[in-house]
């Protein structure tokens, strides 16, 4: 009589392994479940992110622009000029001692021409009966 | 009846044998592309600085606005139509025919900026959507709607690429590597965070730091502007370099462009005039020729010679500018007054071969090499391919081609203690240095030579053609030289011409060389006189402008004397 009680206890024992394994089974599933839904919401969170990030770099390029806009050359240059200042170029840079050239003169006549007159005329002639050809010498100053 | 069995069963193998082997690939690699994607991560293009690393160009993000006409409803898409119209100026009726039409993606309006695009954004329209780009965005330059340095830095157009100018030279350095992610998505098209992923970061491009100087090249360009409206010149350029290490500190073209708008702009106008356009340099090849024949000891700054005005050479008659005699002159008057014929006499005085020789250490036989995209030059010919009249227009600079960098270049020798500095405009790629920039410098004439000529260059401001570039306080301390020259159409030199000026200072201690070049000036007044179209009256004030603005910036004083 005990013996088949300890034998019934047992068969519901072992429904009771069961039960035990299933719930088991059941809660690793919700687990998993739950993190995937966590990891899956983390990664919804991380492309919003993303997007904010994104945006915000955005805004600092255009800043960054108008940082370097309002430091360049013309910038300045509008700037300054609506102040009313202008780049003045110096009078002087040193104490000068009086300069040796006079600066006002234009530029200096060629030296007088001392090729006597019948090497001249000697050169025409060689040059006319030469026929050598004109060439326009372009090169000026 | 098993006959029969078996040919049905074989055809069923058969195709399934079809299928699953043969087509196996093709329908693997289809599924994938449903539900894999393969998303590219742009690498951030590198900036560019100038020498005191103001940054000349920045990534800015702008936005394309798109519709997928099949997702708007038609009783929205008047509103739609609208709304964009508002939003982004655009044509509402335009939008109207797009938004009818059958279409699954159109493009509204490309690249706008941030603010109109979230003005869009907070519309929350259906069907419209925003792509993101990046864009390149350039510092203004002078009044007229151009950018700074437009011609040397180039642009990056709608794909990416670099194009002309150092956009288009270091174009693999600046633009990087793309990285990109592969991933599952699900049917909502969302990234599916536990499938497999692969991820490659993107290597970012190298930022270039140049010898360039902002505020110098502004000055630059204002001038030359400025020069090239008063000459009513076709164009013109500028270049300067630094004489001890050949770095560009500014490099102007006129006109120039938008490169913040280069799809509305004239694709002739992104033609860099500087290193892409090649001329007949005139007188100033004056300098590489008398240099070379001092440096050779054919002839010395003293050496007196005879010029009855013109010289026979190789059948044809070759005449001073003027067609004067001027009898008996020395070297340095030769130079001062820019004389055709004895610019020849010491070409034949240190002789052919030698004169090539010069024209090679001066860098005028070869490409100059600077760092910009698209160098055009038209090399001499060989030595013994180059007739005796060749020789002698070339030892004045006519029938010889040049661009502004080797010509500046050659002159730089002088300016340089007799080496040659190679010209280069970026100093660093990344952190690396250039290794142009550590390169020997090669040794053109002596430094002997180059001090006789800057004292010969020295006399062509105080008393020759370069009397209008004179800079108060550095009349005795300024060298250069004038350049005039016919241009050529079909064999034939024409009337119009171009002009140029040359110069450094202080002359003993050169902080900067710079070469103006002015095409086809015609200059107020030149119709009755045309003389006014020389150099010294079209290229030479622009020369003065800028040293003046250079002398201030970099605090340059004058030698004692």
């Amino acid at each position: 009589m005990a013996g088949t009680v300890a034998a019934e206890r047992l068969r519901l024992n072992r429904f009771g392994h069961a039960y035990v394994g299933l719930g088991a089974v059941v809660i690793a599933l919700l687990f998993y479940l739950a993190l995937a839904a966590q990891i899956t919401q983390a990664s919804y969170d991380i492309t919003r992110l993303q997007d904010q990030q994104r945006q915000l770099v955005a805004e600092q390029d255009q800043l960054r622009y108008q940082e370097v806009t309002l430091h360049a050359p013309a910038q300045v240059q509008q700037q300054a000029a609506q102040s009313g200042m202008q780049r003045v170029v110096p009078n002087t840079y040193v104490a000068g001692q009086p300069v040796a050239i006079d600066l006002t003169a234009p530029v200096g006549a060629s030296p007088t021409d001392t090729t006597p007159l019948w090497l001249r005329a000697v050169a025409m002639v060689v040059n006319t009966v030469g026929g050598t050809r004109d060439v326009l010498a372009a090169s000026k100053h | 009846m098993f006959v029969v069995a078996v040919i049905l069963a074989g055809t069923v193998w058969s195709r399934l044998a079809y299928w699953q082997v043969a087509q196996h690939g093709r329908l693997a690699s289809a599924a994938q592309a449903q539900y894999r994607e393969f998303v590219e991560l742009p690498a951030l293009r590198g900036a560019i600085f100038d020498r005191n690393l103001t940054q000349l160009v920045v990534n800015t993000t702008v936005y394309s606005a798109f519709v997928s006409p099949d997702q708007v409803k038609p009783d929205d898409r008047d509103r739609v139509a609208t709304a964009l119209a508002t939003a982004l100026g655009v044509d509402r009726s335009k939008v109207m025919k797009t938004l009818a039409s059958s279409a699954k993606f159109a493009y509204i309006s490309r690249r706008v900026a941030k603010a109109k695009a979230d003005q869009l954004r907070a519309l929350k329209l259906p069907g419209v959507g925003l792509q993101e780009e990046t864009q390149r965005s350039y510092l203004p330059g002078i009044a007229g709607g151009t950018t700074l340095a437009a011609n040397l830095l180039g642009f990056v157009d709608w794909n990416g690429n670099g194009n002309y100018g150092l956009e288009g030279k270091y174009q693999k350095a600046l633009a990087g590597t793309p990285g990109y992610i592969s991933s599952y998505r699900d049917l909502a098209n969302r990234e599916i965070v536990l499938g497999t992923h692969t991820h490659q970061n993107p290597a970012n491009g190298l930022d270039l730091v140049t010898t360039l100087d902002a505020n110098i090249q502004y000055a630059a360009e204002q001038a030359l502007a400025d020069g090239v409206k008063r000459d009513n010149a076709e164009s013109g350029s500028v270049l300067i370099m630094d004489p001890a290490t050949g770095g560009i500190v500014a490099w102007a073209d006129y006109p120039s462009y938008n490169a913040n708008d280069f799809n509305h702009t004239d694709p002739a106008l992104f033609k860099d005039n500087v290193v892409s356009y090649v001329y007949e340099p005139g007188s100033v090849m004056k300098v590489v020729t008398l240099s070379g024949a001092i440096n050779a000891g054919a002839i010395a700054p003293g050496t007196v010679i005879n010029d009855p005005g013109v010289l026979s050479v190789g059948g044809y008659r070759i005449y001073d500018w003027d067609r004067r005699n001027h009898g008996n002159v020395d070297f340095t008057y030769v130079l001062a007054h820019s004389l055709n014929v004895g610019a020849m006499k010491a070409m034949l005085a240190e002789g052919h071969a030698a004169f090539y020789n010069n024209l090679q250490a001066f860098g005028l036989t070869q490409p100059s090499g600077v760092d910009v995209a698209g160098e055009n030059c038209l090399l001499p010919p060989k030595a013994d391919q180059m007739s005796d009249s060749q020789y002698a227009t070339a030892s004045f600079g006519q029938g010889i081609d040049v661009n502004m960098v080797q010509m500046l270049g050659a002159i730089n020798v002088v300016a340089n203690g007799g080496k040659y500095a190679p010209p280069h405009i970026v100093e660093r790629v990344g952190t690396q240095v250039n290794p142009v920039v550590l390169q020997p410098e090669r040794q053109a004439v002596t430094a002997a030579t180059a001090a006789k000529m800057t004292e010969m260059m020295k006399q062509v401001v105080q008393h020759g053609s370069g009397w209008t570039s004179r800079i108060r306080g550095f009349e005795l301390d300024q060298a250069g030289k004038t350049g005039t020259s016919q241009i050529p159409v079909n064999g034939e030199y024409t009337q119009d011409v171009w002009t140029s000026f040359v110069g450094f200072l202080p002359a003993q201690h050169p902080k900067f060389t710079m070469l103006v070049v002015i095409r086809k000036p015609h200059y107020p007044g030149s119709d009755r006189d045309w003389t006014l179209n020389d150099g010294y009256m079209t290229a030479e004030p622009i020369w003065k402008t800028i040293a003046q603005t250079i002398i201030v910036d970099w605090h340059i004083t004058p030698d004692p004397q």
